[in-house]
């Protein structure tokens, strides 16, 4: 192994080894900014820039390897020097100054660009702020780009294609025109985005943001006339915490309800109780499929980013997904019809708000077959605002419970946060009701972690179901490839976020492999600790089904819990 | 004293009147005695990097792949730069001989010819030259009834000075944006599309041709001990003969080039400064101008040879006005990959613009500049970025005095 | 040699059709099997591509050093001021588009301008507005 000196530590590393990676070995951080572990080298920013004896350029430790016998010093006079130059020169460029926009920046609770000044001590700002004056990119109903925010870092453009396998980003022209945009700037609401909202996670100024509906929410919260209702995804609750400081994975599901009752909302209901309407409705599809010869795989639709990327890039397809909305759409569809009905609430003066991990969510609200299910939605971040600017002190919160008939659910619906979990309550009821034995081991472990793509038969009487759960719609892509090379599936889970809904493009900063472990361990630990863990024995589920639904997939059913896709290729 | 011909002769784009006896020859020797012909003849690239061809070669010949290419670079876009061009123009046989003969040389068995987008002329010849050249069996299968086979084909820029580098015209003939890579891995390791790739400048090629013609004895017997052989000068700027020369390494000094080739300075006005290799090199002010005409001499006084462009400048305009000019070459030009060269070279283009709006600069606002251009050079990944702020510097080395906000030098702001 | 590189595709298509129309954009996005937002990404990397007609004549005039010291700008202005467009426009009835350019590569003989592949070197204003008034 090649002997190298990183100031003036000796120590051996692997050929291939780079320069950033060798002086963590040595407990030494070099500022990155460009550089994400989980992304291709972009090598742009040149803030990871090392002094090698005997060179007379700068390299960056990102793309640079080790070789024998190289002396690397990471601080030097000349490296804090160029260091501090590069990171003014971002700064003045991109109109990020803190005099400019910092108190409204989407960022600014969590900027890395704050995080890098600290690190190599930023003590001037010698340059004028250049201002691009692009226009904003409102075209989307789930993301804006903040274009004069953004450095061209490319981290988005990376993340939306390697990890993705989306791509609708680009680096455009050159010299002081570069830009990153999408297809000949069209705005991302006008190409083929999915949605998914992952490009804010890889952004590190702020250039990314959710469409803002919390503004709205506040306006109706304080309509005395509206009676406003509000549901919270599985993955919120394992979530929401981060914003007040706690470890990741931190569960707050009481504290949650309490603060949305105290921000004023009329109802608290729980997604997790249509996750479980879902399990029952996408279930007998299921088996309706596989008795009646129906389209197989038969794809979920709870993500509505997986939705969106089919309806673009495997029209062909759309058969194959379940017809089931997403929980979000049913929950919103039964609290206008069931619960409107069952409390004489009129339905014009119901307002639904969720509470999303999800941007996605956003447009999937917005889309006309179903528009009027679901009025807004809020993402955790969204939400972590508004408690905050509330003044509540959410942690400290007595708990207290979702509001009845659509507040129960089972551990199967906690689970529909993880990649695997939609598949896993799938089964639990899907074996028992074709069956009519009672599951033993309700835990499907071959379906749980976070392997790109993960693959199970499970024995339900005489059928092998085959199931498959790919997460990131960069896996969804590989096993789409998979499943037109001939790979042959009863039912197939995508979510489009990697780790599942826990990793959504709404969740709290930071969204990494990191937080997403702890978040999902989180989930598998409620639905472990919950007595009810099938969706078809929740109460509140029997219960609308014999005061309202009828049978599953029958014809009331049918016209509220399900719809349809539309073919929208490139 | 004079221009001393040998790039230049012959000068013919039917392909009848091209003798390719040095192609001709070469096919007779081995690959490697070509190369060591080459090493010793003492070949720096002409590009303006001036990197010893002869290693190169050797490098390449050694590398083992299935597809080896030799590509030329004819994407000449450096300021003040046309010698490429003439070459094309008027001997595109020798050119074409040299690709030949580079590219049995190092065992590469495709080839590419990369002439920019602008250069509509030297198109039109090439792919006449090309065709002929098939016709003729000097391309294809058994060149020249020998067993060498060597394919060429000739691919436009399409207006983008950046893909001149080497790795950012790899990306580009691969159909990327033309930004460069990340070295190592060097071309010749790691090239086109992966394979070994050597990337040499029109007029390298075409010396080596010469070389091989004339034998690296008679060659290297021209020039100075570390420059050897002859160069193409562009003359342009405010001189009376703007155009090409060719001059014997050494014969010359810049004054005598300047004076002799291009008869002075346009409408006898005074000389301030010339730059000698291009925009990316640094100014040498006129007092300095009895240097030999070598890769050593005018390194000794701070500057480069380059791509051998000199630039003529008399003292009738504004140093703030041209100080901008070239900042705004190099703003356009960066691929917009590194952040201080992106950045950079903006932010220096908007310093000297304000300048210009008020006068001249005070010391702190130098310092600055300064401070910004050695960033560019110390942190940018290829020479563009690399040589960006070399004019600039230049003149702040040597007329500070001059471009000084007067009475206000040395304000805060 | 092999099949027709990438590069060599655009420039068909820009010769072809005078720009790189969508649906070729998506067609050799498909082909390549990279994103449509990639390939216009390239495109745009490339002065002499575009996305969007030009005029039938492109004038492209350089000022870079060498034609800079020979007036280049004040060529750029009588052009300008005869087009009646401004550096990137193109005229409304869509026969000129300015373009003020980097080195064309002629620099012994400036001011240089190029009406789409012709050159036109050691230039003064008369003689650049007669060349354009001759562009029918």
């Amino acid at each position: 192994m090649p002997k190298i000196k990183i100031d003036g530590e000796e120590l051996e590393v692997e050929l291939g080894t780079t320069i950033l990676e060798a002086a963590k070995e040595v407990q030494v951080n070099i500022p990155t900014l460009c550089y994400l572990e989980e992304l291709s080298v972009y090598g742009g920013c040149r803030l990871c820039v090392v002094e090698i004896e005997g060179e007379k350029n700068l390299k960056p430790a990102c793309a640079t390897e080790i070789a024998e016998g190289m002396e690397i010093k990471t601080h030097s006079e000349k490296v804090r020097r160029v260091r501090k130059n590069i990171f003014e020169l971002i700064i003045s460029s991109h109109n990020i100054g803190c005099e400019l926009n910092c108190l409204d920046c989407s960022w600014n609770i969590s900027c890395e660009l704050k995080e890098i000044a600290e690190l190599i001590e930023i003590d001037q700002s010698r340059l004028d702020s250049i201002n691009e004056r692009y226009d904003d990119d409102n075209s989307s109903h789930a993301v804006v780009r903040k274009m004069n925010k953004c450095i061209d870092c490319t981290r988005c453009v990376r993340k939306c294609e390697e990890i993705q396998g989306v791509g609708i980003f680009t680096k455009a022209n050159r010299g002081p025109e570069t830009l990153i945009t999408t297809f000949k700037n069209k705005g991302m609401g006008n190409v083929e985005c999915a949605n998914c909202g992952q490009c804010i996670h890889a952004c590190p100024t702020g250039a990314l943001h959710e469409s803002y509906h919390y503004n709205s929410v506040w306006h109706f919260l304080n309509d005395d006339s509206k009676f406003v209702v509000v549901q919270t995804a599985p993955s919120v609750r394992v979530a929401l915490s981060e914003g007040f400081g706690e470890e990741p994975g931190t569960v707050a599901t009481g504290q949650m309800v309490a603060a949305l009752r105290r921000l004023g909302f009329d109802r608290v209901f729980d997604t997790n109780f249509s996750a479980d309407l879902t399990i029952m409705e996408e279930g007998y599809e299921l088996i309706g499929r596989i008795k009646e010869g129906g389209k197989l795989p038969m794809f979920t639709s709870c993500s509505p980013g997986w939705i969106k990327f089919i309806e673009h890039f495997y029209p062909e397809y759309l058969p194959h997904l379940s017809t089931c909305k997403s929980p979000q759409q049913m929950l919103g569809a039964v609290a206008k019809s069931y619960y409107a009905e069952q409390h004489g609430i009129n339905v014009e003066d119901m307002i639904v708000v969720s509470v999303m991990p999800c941007t996605a969510k956003k447009f999937e609200a917005s889309r006309l077959e179903m528009e009027d299910d679901v009025d807004f939605v809020l993402t955790t971040r969204e939400l972590i605002r508004m408690i905050k600017e509330s003044g509540l002190d959410m942690m400290n919160l007595a708990e207290e419970k979702a509001d009845k008939m659509m507040g129960a659910s089972s551990g199967a619906a906690d689970i529909f946060g993880a990649t695997g979990g939609v598949m896993e309550a799938a089964l639990r009821t899907a074996y028992e009701v074709i069956t009519e034995e009672e599951l033993g081991k309700l835990d499907f472990k071959t379906l749980r972690g976070l392997a790109g793509i993960k693959e199970a038969e499970v024995e339900i009487g005489e059928l092998t179901v085959k199931a498959a759960v790919a997460h990131g719609l960069g896996n969804a892509k590989e096993l789409m490839e998979r499943i037109e090379a001939g790979a042959e599936y009863h039912f197939v889970e995508v979510m489009a976020c990697p780790g599942g809904c826990v990793g959504g493009g709404g969740q709290p900063v930071p969204t990494n492999q990191e937080t997403v472990e702890k978040r999902l361990n989180s989930l598998y630990q409620i639905d472990a600790e919950k007595k009810l863990r099938k969706s078809h024995e929740n109460p509140e589920i029997k219960a609308i089904y014999e005061e309202f639904l009828g049978e599953p997939g029958a014809k009331k059913s049918h016209d509220l819990l399900h719809t349809h896709y539309i073919p929208r290729s490139i | 004293m004079g221009e001393r011909q040998l790039l230049k002769k012959e000068a013919t784009t039917d392909i009848t009147e091209h003798n390719f006896s040095a192609l001709e020859k070469a096919l007779t020797m081995e690959g490697a005695e070509v190369v060591k012909e080459i090493k010793e003849a003492g070949l720096k690239g002409r590009g303006g990097a001036g990197f010893p061809t002869g290693l190169k070669w050797e490098l390449a010949l050694a590398e083992e792949a299935d597809d080896k290419y030799l590509i030329c670079n004819a994407d000449e876009a450096e300021t003040g730069t046309f010698k490429d061009r003439y070459l094309m123009e008027n001997v595109p046989f020798k050119v074409l001989e040299g690709i030949i003969i580079a590219a049995y040389a190092v065992g590469a068995n495709k080839g590419y010819i990369y002439i920019r987008g602008e250069y509509s002329k030297p198109i039109k010849i090439f792919t006449k030259v090309l065709k002929d050249a098939y016709d003729e069996g000097l391309l294809g299968a058994s060149i020249l009834d020998s067993d060498f086979n060597f394919d060429l084909r000739l691919i436009k820029g399409a207006g983008a000075y950046i893909c001149g580098e080497e790795t950012a015209l790899l990306n580009s003939i691969e159909g990327k944006r033309g930004k460069s890579r990340t070295k190592p891995p060097y071309p010749i390791q790691s090239g086109l599309f992966g394979q070994p790739t050597v990337v040499n400048n029109v007029e390298t090629l075409t010396s080596a041709r010469e070389i091989i013609d004339l034998g690296a004895e008679e060659y290297g017997a021209l020039g100075t001990e570390e420059s050897k052989g002859t160069k193409l000068v562009c003359l342009s700027g405010d001189i009376s003969k703007p155009g090409v020369y060719e001059v014997e390494f050494g014969e010359l000094t810049i004054r005598e080039i300047i004076e002799e080739l291009g008869q002075g300075v346009k409408n006898d006005e005074q000389l301030k400064f010339i730059i000698p290799g291009g925009a990316s090199t640094s100014i040498i002010p006129a007092e300095k101008m009895d240097v030999d005409y070598s890769y050593e001499a005018i390194a000794e006084i701070g500057s480069s040879l380059g791509s051998g462009a000199i630039i003529v400048l008399d003292d009738t305009h504004s140093l703030l006005d041209l100080m901008v000019n070239v900042s705004r070459f190099f703003m356009d030009e960066t691929c917009g990959t590194c952040f201080p060269c992106k950045d950079g070279n903006k932010q220096l283009n908007y310093l000297l613009k304000k300048a210009v709006q008020k006068g001249g600069f005070t010391k702190k606002e130098i310092e600055l500049i300064r401070s910004i251009g050695e960033t560019i050079i110390l942190s940018a990944r290829c020479g563009l970025g690399q040589t960006s702020s070399n004019f600039i510097n230049s003149i702040f080395d040597n007329y500070q005095a001059e471009v000084l906000q007067r009475g206000n030098e040395d304000a805060e702001n | 040699m092999e099949e027709l590189s990438f590069l060599e595709k655009l420039h068909n298509l820009q010769d072809t059709y005078g720009y790189i129309p969508e649906r070729e954009i998506s067609n050799l996005a498909e082909e390549a099997d990279i994103s449509r937002a990639k390939v216009f990404g390239v495109i745009s990397f490339y002065s002499m591509f575009y996305t969007e007609p030009t005029g039938k004549y492109i004038v492209r005039i350089c000022d870079s050093l060498s034609c800079y010291v020979n007036d280049s700008e004040d060529l750029v202005k009588a052009v300008q001021d005869y087009l009646e467009i401004e550096d990137g426009e193109t005229s409304k009835d869509k026969k000129f588009s300015l373009e003020v350019v980097e080195c064309l590569g002629h620099c012994g003989e400036g001011p240089v301008m190029m009406i789409n592949n012709k050159t036109f070197t050691q230039l003064n204003e008369k003689k650049a507005l007669n060349i354009l008034k001759e562009c029918k």
